[in-house]
């Protein structure tokens, strides 16, 4: 057997090693004090600019289904919206479509509400979960009280000062869906058509979103980990978007980096057995 | 009922709120729509059962099946066939449709297989659908109901078994057909890590560039959905896929004609409206009685 | 009959009345059972073309409900000035047929996990190969259920602990949950961007035309998104950001389009949201289609 050449070995490369460096990457990036400033994409800026429309006391639903699996993407979203609306002081009730999902987005508002002295019950509130989405918006533009019934803590929700007098999806301005999963369209579909509806994907999901939003169907999007370091900045605020999109634009960088290197190897290659006949 | 009203009640959208099409009432023209495509389907099925012969494009990752199963078959390698997450639906019949087809081919080299999915309800047919796929090549003493396995509904907990699954059992060919998430690369590249022949076929458009760096051959939107017909070339199936072609130049044609309409009469005009928004219908209508 | 049609479309059909209601409730139940247990027998009595006709039958009428409940008009005040203009007579009835289809969800979760547990036993008794990931299975599976049955319990007051077993159960919940369960998922998540780079590296080779151009395209994509395309653009190249000033010429305006930012939004919502719409009107004809052929029992694939 011939003895493989330089280029043959680097277009077979053992994967690991090419797992190894991108481990090394993201640790030395993620904890890197070099901060670059994103350019603000345009569906962010529209994001941004739907909520400082707000008024105080006007009602957001936040359809958080993301779980721990995607909280790298996730939670930094949730933080820099929660942190926008609590500034605005917007009020807001959450939903979410699994038990997990509900634990995460109930401790991580809990704490971000103590902080900013929202009071849970009178501003905001979380309705817990719901198995089936498309029947729980269906059944919230009919007869919201009727379909929650009540919140995480057991309260009725017509008792919390919250939700006071809320009779349908319909007396809320906004729903802010915050998902890994395809959940967008069912809001779409499904929930009244003057509510505005605002998307917080994962940048595997976003690609589906651009028909949505050049529709104006969706009026904004924030595009996973890179998409909160926008909004920190127009938020102008340090979270957890900036070190996370730190090191998503280096591993780009490095990605981008191994491919020229695989085809260059490629080239190499070719020119090597056009030589050797 | 005197013609006024008719004409009143004709142009009255639905009151009832609710974003897009909850109900036909809400835009007529899109149920208008709906019925001129299950018309050209169903036409095409009759034309297709009185003897038609239609065309059919070749499919070069529905070729490869047969050598894929080929392959395992020679290594002595099990098939995989994984149904994702794919909750029971049209997407879901349609994955099992293709699997019993390939469960076929492979019933009749005794090759071993695994049918795996994420959906108990997908998993209770599926069964029914691999015992009738060995009844019918005439091997029922092949079928082992421990070969069609649901392995968990969490997204990952699923990833994980399927990849376990995939690397304990070096499996020879990997199938996977119906909707996708963000495991789909899991699947693929730890098949790819094994040497795996690899299709896929989703509808699930945010998956399909994962599928196309680690698979061997995908299988794009609406292909996904001519697979049954390519693999069959049943009447049905394959009148059917007639019918879908005439609707999709339903929908070219409704697009270019908006496009053109709103260039000379601007995106606010009821026809414009009719073409594609709620409501849309009872404007146009409205236009053409009273010429608002 | 003018009268009737009137009050049955005032009054929701598909719920029970509040008199009696458990009455009622048990009655539907009951009638439930006997129609399924009636049906079992006469099925398997009846020649396959006879219970090809029943299950035809059934299917057709399942769907049309659905399709029904959308084709009729909801709004029938020119005739009735009393209707509700929210919903037609069927529209009450989608929520409880919901309902009904997640009941089969739930008694299919039974049925899989049953035959999950079952194939793993198997294992374990006749020593297959590998039976050792079955132990681990099966007692992850049976300590994870406990715990969590047990805590639903205690979170609804329908088990009442206090002292040790009370902390072994949170305790043990938490261990299982946070700090098992959701790292394990963390985990597997992140496996994506390993995989994402190997097959990347695999993957985008110029081996063609199209192959060039769609490696050309995800580069762009890829830096134009991230920060660092920011940097490149106006730090490094020192192009003007933002949307170029009015009047001004041509020179000024491709200046102020060539950012690598600017080309990615382009490529996003010029190239990706027009071909992904095209595959979802494909997708979307083909399930209609397909669902058609269901419903009318004209496909013979699984069905």
């Amino acid at each position: 057997m011939q003895p493989q050449t330089i280029w043959q070995r680097m277009l077979s490369i053992d994967r690991r090693w090419l797992y190894a460096i991108l481990f090394v990457n993201i640790v030395v990036f993620l904890l890197s004090p070099v901060r670059l400033r994103a350019p603000i994409s345009p569906p962010v800026q529209k994001f941004y600019d739907e909520i400082e429309s707000l008024r105080p006391g006007d009602l957001v639903m936040i359809s958080s289904n993301w779980s721990a699996s995607t909280l790298a993407e996730n939670q930094p979203q949730l933080e820099a919206v929660l942190k926008h609306l609590m500034r605005k002081g917007v009020h807001f009730t959450f939903i979410s479509i699994e038990a997990q999902s509900r634990d995460i987005s109930l401790r991580l508002a809990k704490r971000l509400t103590e902080e900013a002295g929202y009071e849970y019950g009178k501003q905001w509130a979380h309705f817990g979960f719901v198995p089936n989405l498309i029947v729980a918006i269906k059944g919230m533009v009919n007869d919201l009280p009727a379909t929650i019934k009540q919140d995480v803590t057991g309260t009725p929700i017509q008792q919390l000062p919250v939700t006071k007098g809320v009779k349908s999806l319909k007396d809320y301005k906004m729903v802010i869906d915050i998902t890994p999963s395809g959940t967008v369209p069912i809001w779409i579909s499904y929930s009244p058509k003057e509510v505005r509806i605002l998307y917080c994907p994962t940048s595997v999901m976003a690609a589906e979103a651009y028909t949505y939003l050049d529709s104006g169907q969706v009026k904004g999007m924030i595009t996973g980990a890179k998409g909160a370091q926008e909004y920190e900045q127009l938020l102008g605020i340090t979270g957890l978007g900036a070190p996370f999109a730190n090191a998503i634009s280096f591993s780009h960088v490095l990605i981008i980096f191994f491919i020229l290197l695989g085809n260059f190897a490629l080239l190499m290659q070719r020119l090597h057995e056009r030589r050797e006949g | 009922m005197k013609v006024d009203a008719l004409f009143e009640w004709m142009a009255t959208g639905s009151r009832c709120g609710w974003a897009a099409y909850q109900h036909a009432q809400d835009n007529w023209f899109a149920a208008i729509m709906i019925g001129l495509i299950v018309t050209a389907v169903l036409v095409n099925i009759f034309r297709a059962r009185a003897g038609k012969q239609l065309y059919i494009r070749r499919i070069p990752g529905l070729d490869a099946i047969d050598e894929a199963i080929g392959r395992s078959t020679e290594l002595g390698r099990p098939v995989t066939m994984i149904t994702g997450l794919t909750a029971f639906g049209v997407v879901a019949v349609q994955a099992l449709t293709i699997f019993k087809y390939i469960t076929k081919q492979i019933a009749r080299f005794a090759t071993p297989m695994r049918l795996l999915t994420g959906d108990p309800t997908v998993f209770a047919v599926a069964q029914e659908a691999i015992s009738d796929a060995y009844n019918e090549a005439g091997r029922p003493d092949l079928y082992d109901p421990d070969n069609v396995r649901f392995l968990s509904d969490r997204q990952f907990a699923f990833a994980s078994g399927v990849a376990g699954l995939i690397q304990r059992e070096r499996v020879a060919a990997n199938f996977m057909f119906g909707e996708f998430f963000a495991e789909s690369l899991i699947f693929a590249e730890t098949g790819n890590m094994v040497g795996a022949i690899q299709i896929a076929g989703t509808v699930s458009f945010t998956q399909v560039p994962f599928f196309v760096a680690a698979c061997d051959y995908t299988i794009i939107g609406d292909e996904f959905y001519a697979t049954s017909a390519y693999l069959s070339r049943e009447p049905v199936l394959l009148g059917s896929l007639v019918g879908q072609d005439i609707a999709k130049f339903l929908f070219a044609l409704t697009a270019v004609t908006g496009v053109i309409a709103s260039s000379i009469v601007g995106t606010k005009h009821p026809f414009i409206k009719l073409l594609g928004q709620p409501g849309g219908w009872s404007e146009f209508v409205n236009f053409l009685l009273g010429g608002k | 009959m003018e009268a009737i049609i009137p009050h049955l479309i005032a009054q929701n059909i598909w719920q029970l009345p509040e008199a009696n209601r458990t009455v009622y409730a048990t009655l539907v139940v009951l009638g439930a059972f006997v129609l399924v247990l009636g049906l079992i027998p006469v099925l398997q009595a009846l020649p396959p073309r006879g219970r090809r006709a029943i299950v035809v039958t059934v299917t057709f009428l399942a769907g049309l409900l659905f399709a029904a409940e959308f084709f009729l008009p909801v709004d029938w005040r020119a005739i009735f000035p009393k209707d509700d203009p929210t919903r037609n007579f069927l529209t009450p009835a989608i929520q409880p047929a919901q309902n009904v289809l997640q009941t089969i969800g739930a008694l299919a979760l039974g049925l899989g996990t049953y035959g999950l547990v079952r194939l793993h036993l198997r294992n374990v008794v006749q020593r297959r190969t590998q039976w050792g990931y079955s132990v681990v299975l099966l007692i992850a599976f049976l300590t994870m259920a406990t715990f969590s049955i047990a805590n639903t319990l205690a979170e609804r007051q329908l088990l009442k602990l206090e002292g040790t077993p009370q902390r072994v159960l949170e305790r043990g919940f938490t261990i299982l949950f946070d700090y098992t369960l959701v790292q394990l998922d963390a985990a597997m998540f992140s496996l994506i961007a390993f995989y994402i780079f190997s097959a990347a590296y695999r993957a985008f080779r110029i081996r063609s035309i199209e192959a060039s151009i769609l490696m050309f395209t995800a580069m762009v994509v890829m830096i134009g998104v991230v920060p660092l395309g920011a940097y490149i653009s106006y730090q490094l190249l020192g192009l003007p950001q933002g949307p170029a000033p009015e009047g001004a010429g041509l020179g000024t305006q491709i200046l102020h389009s060539i950012d690598l930012p600017d080309i990615a939004n382009w490529i996003l919502f010029t190239l990706n949201a027009p071909a992904q719409r095209a595959i979802e009107f494909g997708v979307g004809i083909g399930g209609l289609a397909m669902a058609i052929r269901l419903w009318l029992s004209l496909e013979r694939g699984v069905t």
